[in-house]
């Protein structure tokens, strides 16, 4: 399902933005990029159904693995196979456009998830009653408070059933009740047979959702197993 | 042999995502006028003041000769498609730019976002033709077939605009220079494009310009058909043609192969 094979990812850091100062740089022999070794020899594999966590500090590349995962930026070394649909909960409305209802939004920010129109009719009482905006959908979103801008593009991320759901830290979304409603339909989706990559500081939420961790620890793969020694292995980090 | 599959396989992906294509096309044209009184009516109402501005300044000032018709609709022929041109390529430098937060969160095609911008552009263009139909009734311009030679023409002029903000806006999200060089290099492209002048009127040694301006050769052609009810120039028209579908190949495979480093640069 995913397969990562000497994953590394190297950003080089353009150090001048434009080419006002780039090309003197060029010409007086400047440095003109910086290397940065956001992930460096990744090796894992995560079965159909399998749940995957990632532990790691801030700045170890947690997010870069899930951005790589969602195939929005590209290895720059090794190789990743990620079979089937991706739904990333990474930032939760990415798409939202502010002037436009939540009606529109749905359909909108549906098919940049690669939800067809015609799926999108079918699923949208689903997605209008999950977020608990019935009335609330004929208004443009920038009307919305933060929190239902967050319950409606929670619903759209989670309309559909997706292969790999990608999770971000978002588990904050609403009051508890919603937050349960989100947890519990995460798990569903588990059972169902998808996978689930979690990145969370929290080591209790990995052992409730995950088998495997990986642990990271500046762009390098501290540990990949079991969801029990990896957490160990995360907190002797932290400490 | 290898480029060819990846271009068929990259073709058919951005099919699989053709709605996503519209919906961008309309929420840019739903959400740019929400908080006008005036709402869609600028679209019309703006090429018409330009129209009558520009109308006044050539032809009772600068009194450029305009063939046999009011200058008035020789411009109107050559400045909407001019106007759908330069529009395109401005609103194509911010389409990637503009969709950072999308860019570096979700994955889909990203031409899709540029195409998109472009729908939207024609969609306007569109509807500003209503300022010409208005003009064209007024002075009872007179129409043939041949008119049906715009459709072609209309295309090949799509496909050039097409490649070209592809390279821009791929330029831009790396150098964001080029949306400041852009808008320079639009307006002398403006003036070295027969919009406000006949070409003919245009000294012969510099003429050699045109070759290497794809516009030119459109603009004219528009003139041709829609004014002087004759065939346009197949020769040239033919040349046109086949250097944008090219243009437009080689562009969508810069674009592709710039593509997959989006997200890091944006």
């Amino acid at each position: 399902m995913i397969k990562a094979e000497n994953l590394t990812k190297q950003y080089s850091l353009t150090k001048q933005r434009t080419f006002k100062e780039f090309l003197p740089a060029l010409f007086s022999g400047q440095e003109t990029k910086t290397k940065l070794l956001a992930l460096s020899q990744l090796n894992f594999e995560i079965k159909k159904g399998e749940s995957l966590g990632i532990l790691g500090r801030n700045g170890s590349g947690k997010s870069t693995l899930l951005k790589i995962i969602a195939g929005v930026t590209k290895p720059s070394d090794g190789r990743i196979t990620v079979n089937g649909r991706v739904a990333p909960l990474i930032e939760l409305g990415a798409g939202f456009h502010p002037e436009l209802t939540g009606r529109e939004n749905t359909y909108l920010n549906g098919s940049i998830l690669g939800i067809k129109k015609k799926q999108m009719d079918r699923l949208y009482n689903g997605v209008v009653e999950f977020s608990e905006l019935q009335e609330f959908m004929d208004q443009p979103v920038k009307f919305y408070s933060s929190g239902m801008y967050m319950r409606l593009a929670f619903s759209v991320a989670v309309a559909e059933k997706p292969d790999i759901l990608l999770v971000d830290e978002i588990l904050a979304v609403g009051d508890v009740k919603f937050q349960n409603k989100c947890l519990n339909r995460i798990k569903k989706f588990q059972n169902e047979g998808s996978t689930l990559i979690l990145v969370t500081h929290s080591p209790t939420q990995i052992e409730d959702y995950c088998q495997k961790v990986l642990v990271l620890d500046n762009g390098k793969q501290i540990f990949f197993g079991s969801s029990k020694e990896g957490v160990e292995i995360y907190k002797k980090i932290l400490s | 042999m290898d480029k060819a599959k990846k271009l068929a396989s990259n073709i058919r992906l951005f099919f699989s995502y053709r709605e996503l294509l519209f919906n961008l096309a309309r929420r840019e044209i739903t959400q740019r006028y929400k908080q006008s009184v005036l709402g869609y009516a600028w679209v019309v109402l703006n090429p018409l003041f330009q129209l009558l501005v520009l109308t006044f300044v050539f032809s009772t000032i600068f009194r450029v000769s305009s063939f046999k018709v009011p200058y008035v609709i020789f411009l109107i022929v050559g400045l909407l498609p001019w106007n759908f041109f330069a529009q395109s390529l401005s609103s194509a430098a911010n389409a990637l730019t503009g969709n950072a937060s999308l860019i570096t969160k979700i994955y889909f095609p990203r031409e899709i976002l540029v195409l998109g911008t472009i729908i939207a552009k024609m969609v306007d263009f569109f509807y500003s033709c209503l300022v010409l139909v208005l003009f064209f009734a007024f002075y009872h311009v007179p129409l043939n077939s041949q008119i049906v030679w715009v459709i072609p023409i209309f295309i090949i002029q799509l496909i050039f605009t097409a490649g070209l903000s592809l390279l821009i806006s791929a330029f831009n999200l790396f150098y964001r220079d080029i949306q400041y060089l852009l808008s320079l290099i639009i307006s002398l492209w403006f003036y070295l494009t027969p919009v406000l002048y006949p070409i003919e009127q245009f000294p012969d040694k510099y003429r050699w310009i045109f070759i290497f301006n794809p516009m030119s050769v459109i603009i004219n052609a528009y003139r041709q058909t829609v004014l002087g009810g004759g065939e346009p120039n197949l020769n040239s028209l033919g040349i046109a043609t086949l250097t944008s579908i090219v243009f437009f190949i080689i562009s969508f495979l810069i674009f592709k192969k710039m593509e997959g480093k989006f997200a890091d640069y944006v």
